[in-house]
This record gives C-alpha cells, sequence and structure tokens, in this order.
C-alpha cells in the first residue's frame, strides 16, 4: 500500500492506471483493498494516493515559496514532484522535508534550467530560514569568561541557528519583495487536504553579482532575519564555527583585504560588539590551558 | 470515563485545538478556555518561537499532548530518538495523558505523513499492542489511541474496526481517545451502524473524547476539519456520553479556522450533552 500511496499522481492529479510491472493498478489495488457500492478498489486506493502528495506538495510548496516564485508553478511542480519521489520524507516531521533538497538541485540541473545558479541561492537560503526559526540556542558567552584568554587559545561558538552563506545572487531582497507582494500563505493542520496548492502569477528574477554576497540568516525575539556581511566578517565567522583559535580566525578574515589593518581592527572591534549584542556567540567547545 | 487512570485522574471538561491564527488572540485576551489540546510534533523542536508560545500558554492553561506520528500499527518499533524528543515535551507540558492513532504511517524509513489504516488482523493487534506499550513506559504517561477515519477497507482484515481496537487497547492496558466524528466519517464511507461502534467501545477505557466536521463529497466523506461539528457526529457525541459520562472533550478544528471565538463557541455545544455536576447542598 505505502508503494501505491506515494507513486507520483498523473497529470490530472488522480492515482497512476499502470503499476510498476506494467500491469493494471486496479488489478494490484484488488488484491489488497475491498470495493464498496460507491467507489472499487482503484479509486478507494487513489484517495490516499491524492493525500499524500497534496499534503507533502503544499508543504514543500509552503517551505520554498522562494523557489516557486523563482521557477513559476509548472517547473517548480515538476522539481517538486521529482524530489518528493527521490528523496521522499525520511523524518517524522515535515519540518525537515526540504533538507536534501539543494544537494537534490546541484544533481539535477535540468529541473532548474535556466534558473539554477539562483534556484541553488534560494534553496540554501530557504532551508537555512528553516533552521534559524527552531534551531537550538545556547547560552550566549559572557565577556568575563574570556576577558583573561589570550586570541591564540580562545575559541568562540556560534548558535546553532545562525547561519552563514556565500551567495552570488539577492536572494534577500528577493525574499523581502515576495514577502511585501503578500504570498505567505497559512499552513493547514488537517490530516485531509481538500484541494491542491495554490498558484502565483509572475516569476522572481535577479542577475548574479560580479562579487559574492554574504549573509547571516539569524533569530532574534522569535522572527528570522537576514542580515548582509562584509567578506571580511564573514570569513572570521566562519573560521571561528569550524573552530579555529580567534587569532587564527582574524588572520584568516584579513586575507586577501583592501582594508589598512586599522581599519579592519576598528571593524572587527564593531563587529564583534554587534554579534554579543544579537547573541551569536557561544561558549567556546573547548579552551586550551594556560 | 470522568476520571480514570487512563487520563490520569483528572476532570477536564471542553477543550479546543491551540492553532497559530489564534496565539495573539490568546495571549492578549487570555480567554477563558477549560484547556487546549497541542499538536505535540509542532513543538517538538529544540527553541524558537513556538516554544516561546508555548511556554506562555503554560503559564495559564491546561494542556494535553496530542500526536500524529507515533504510528503505533507501524510493523517496525518506536524511533527512540523520536521518543526522547517527545518525553522532553512531555515534561515541559505536564500534559497528564497523551493520544495518537490507532494507524500507520511509514515504512522503511520512508514517511507518508498520513494516518493510514490498518488490517484488522490478530497479528496487527499483538504488533500494535506492544509498540503502545513500550511508548508508555518510555515515556511514563497514560496512553490514548484513537481511532482514525478511513476511506479503504482490507480484504485481510480478520474482525471489525471496534473489535481490532478493542483487542488492541486490552492487550496494552491504555485509554482511548474516542473520536466521534471519525466514527461517523468510516461508518458512512464503510456502511456500518455507527451506534453499534459507540456501544461496542470498553466504556471505562475512554479517556477523552473528539468532535470535528468533516466534508460530503458525492461518493464519500473525507474528514477535513474545517466545518462546524454537525448534527448526526452531535448526535453519535450524546450517545458517548450516555455510555461513556462526562469525559474530556475536544473540539478539532484545522483547516479554514475561523476566530477564536468562533471555534469556542462551536466546542461549547458539547456542553448540552454533558451531564450536569450535582450541586451540593
Amino acid at each position: 500500500m505505502a508503494h501505491a500511496v506515494m507513486r507520483p499522481l498523473t497529470r490530472d492529479d488522480g492515482m497512476q492506471r499502470e503499476w510498476t510491472d506494467g500491469s493494471a493498478t486496479t488489478e494490484v489495488a484488488e488484491q489488497f483493498i475491498k470495493p464498496n457500492d460507491r467507489l472499487d478498489s482503484f479509486q478507494r486506493l487513489e484517495i490516499y494516493n491524492q493525500q499524500y502528495w497534496w499534503r507533502l506538495l503544499g508543504n514543500f510548496a509552503e517551505d520554498f515559496r522562494g523557489l516557486r516564485a523563482v521557477l513559476g508553478d509548472a517547473q517548480f511542480d515538476t522539481l517538486a514532484v521529482a524530489y518528493l519521489e527521490h528523496c521522499g520524507s525520511t523524518s517524522w516531521t515535515l519540518r525537515n522535508l526540504g533538507s536534501r533538497l539543494e544537494r537534490f538541485v546541484r544533481e539535477c540541473p535540468e529541473l532548474t534550467a535556466p534558473h539554477t545558479s539562483l534556484a541553488i541561492d534560494m534553496v540554501r537560503v530557504e532551508w537555512a530560514r528553516t533552521i534559524a526559526f527552531d534551531e537550538a540556542e545556547k547560552p550566549a558567552l559572557p565577556p568575563e569568561e574570556i576577558r583573561d584568554i589570550p586570541p591564540q587559545l580562545l575559541r568562540l561558538g556560534l548558535q546553532p541557528y545562525l547561519v552563514l552563506l556565500e551567495l552570488r545572487h539577492p536572494v534577500d531582497k528577493l525574499l523581502g519583495k515576495l514577502k511585501r507582494q503578500g504570498e505567505i500563505e497559512t499552513a493547514s493542520l488537517s490530516n485531509a487536504v481538500s484541494s491542491a496548492r495554490p498558484r502565483r502569477r509572475g516569476r522572481l528574477a535577479a542577475r548574479p553579482r560580479t562579487k559574492p554576497i554574504y549573509i547571516a540568516v539569524h533569530r532574534q525575539n522569535f522572527a528570522v532575519y537576514y542580515k548582509r556581511l562584509e567578506a571580511e566578517a564573514y570569513r572570521l565567522l566562519y573560521a571561528l564555527r569550524t573552530g579555529v583559535s580567534l587569532e587564527h580566525a582574524c588572520v584568516v578574515a584579513c586575507d586577501g583585504s583592501i582594508d589598512s589593518p586599522e581599519l579592519i581592527a576598528c571593524k572587527m572591534q564593531s563587529w564583534f560588539a554587534e554579534w554579543m549584542s544579537f547573541r551569536w556567540l557561544t561558549k567556546p567547545a573547548r579552551v586550551e590551558p594556560r | 470515563m470522568p476520571a480514570s487512570r487512563f487520563n490520569a485522574f483528572t476532570d477536564y471538561g471542553i477543550g479546543i485545538g491551540l492553532r497559530i491564527p489564534h496565539y495573539q488572540h490568546i495571549l492578549e485576551k487570555k480567554p477563558v478556555v477549560d484547556w487546549f489540546e497541542i499538536i505535540s510534533e509542532n513543538y517538538m523542536v529544540d527553541a524558537g518561537r513556538p516554544l516561546h508560545v508555548l511556554d506562555q500558554i503554560l503559564e495559564q492553561y491546561r494542556v494535553v499532548q496530542h500526536g500524529v506520528s507515533l504510528y503505533f500499527g507501524n510493523a517496525d518499533r518506536p524511533n527512540r530518538d523520536h521518543l526522547r524528543k517527545l518525553k522532553r515535551l512531555v515534561k515541559r507540558t505536564g500534559t497528564p495523558w497523551l493520544s495518537d492513532h490507532l494507524c500507520w504511517g511509514s515504512v522503511d524509513g520512508r514517511y507518508t505523513h498520513d494516518l493510514l489504516p490498518m488490517p484488522y488482523t490478530w497479528e496487527a493487534v499483538e504488533t500494535t499492542a506492544a509498540n503502545i506499550r513500550e511508548v508508555r513506559d518510555f515515556l511514563e504517561v497514560p496512553l490514548a489511541v484513537e481511532n482514525v477515519s478511513s476511506y479503504a477497507e482490507f480484504h485481510m482484515s480478520e474482525m471489525s474496526e471496534w473489535e481490532f481496537l478493542n483487542e488492541v487497547v486490552e492487550r496494552a492496558d491504555c485509554g482511548i481517545l474516542l473520536d466521534v466524528n471519525n466514527i461517523y466519517v468510516s461508518s458512512k464511507n464503510h456502511g456500518f451502524d455507527p451506534q453499534m461502534y459507540i456501544d461496542a467501545v470498553p466504556a471505562d477505557r475512554v479517556a477523552q473524547i473528539h468532535v470535528a466536521g468533516h466534508s460530503k463529497f458525492e461518493k464519500y466523506i473525507l474528514d477535513t476539519h474545517d466545518h462546524p461539528v454537525l448534527d448526526p457526529v452531535w448526535e453519535l457525541y450524546a450517545r458517548a456520553i450516555a455510555r461513556v459520562g462526562r469525559t474530556a472533550t475536544l473540539l478539532e478544528w484545522d483547516d479554514r479556522i475561523p476566530s477564536f471565538d468562533d471555534v469556542h463557541c462551536e466546542a461549547l455545544k458539547a456542553s448540552h450533552f454533558l451531564p450536569h455536576e450535582a450541586v451540593a447542598a
């Protein structure tokens, strides 16, 4: 039954008439589903087949409304069915439905062509939004605990909900535009889904930038925000997350920078003050003995 | 029953489901509601707004957890990581009892996220009861299993749905969350007498009752939870209350959700069917 339920629907949202081995699906359904006086076995099984796809596609479209706006309804639906058929859900929660989408889009670029580059950026940001929304929050870093530790020994952690991204497209701006267009939809909690997902008009588009765009997707007062970062700030945070010392992270951050050492030092001071105020910095995983 | 070991000897009255569109109203207006039912999975997260809102609700209201992903009828044993997360939430909410569905929903690690009907076989009785016992022992909280609405029946079934339910709860020694709307929906889809179902359920195991609305299609009824409760469902509710007594009752409204007041007003219709408590002289 599970295999039948998870097989993709036809173009007109019905159950496929032909089974995987070429036989009639009707015959397969009759083997285990009883008919009644109104519905035959095929039709009764079809209800579950439709419910499965409408539920998953609805949730998927809600989680990736930016991607849908980039691809348009038809291409998005094709991608969604291919992804869900290939990857399915391996978690008890629908929250994780899109966890493997970035990899899938990279492996199957034909499904998003000619918008693959923008689609990948959008998927990364939209999945980051899921992480930022409800991932764990560790206690913020108490300054007095690290005040006396020299930079070459100090290691800092970052909040699990903080996602650092290097992008080619201004996806944060596109999502802001989408939000202003009133694209936010309310999820249904019902176990039964009575219709397929809603449609939208027009596509979101953006040219790739010549220079990378660095953003942090994070949570503040239980809302998700996108914050642009300078390249050096991104490299610094990224290095800290890998577990290197503060001194090493600063070296990595400054590598290739066109700013003067004095200006970088000044910027770093303000960055750390801001990151502390955002509670991004957490206790170090391990502090080397002095 | 009003108070039993299956609902931790509580005396909860009429509650409604806690839903996102009502968060603001509840937190600002603080309406009088006997209790809220939450969907456990919505709050089995590590942090963020869902838990922040839940904590505020818990400061002022009684909360009971209801789940949609334990899948007692799965062939596989319950997932321990899942149960650990669920137990963390149980400790947070202090839910007096916890419910989930008599169904299956995943196979070989692939989840359908649906409440799929079971073949009513003796083998399934044993497997399902064992899973329920394992979950209850791990969570250390009374469990109630809910009958689901269904749209298909299996050739291999060896008993009726209510016989299957009774066998499972007896072997698992657990409670029942009796969903009278689901009984009505299934009775129309499968052509059985819903009152016979109500009469067959062991009254002393009913820990909670669900009522809800549904949608009628040309050839079947779908359990959509997007309408007020229909009269035939209230009639079944009345019959259930007559059998089991004053029992914690919850209205489910999950789609096309109206205002909080409209939902609460619909839920409070249940009070017309509840026996009035004796007033002390």
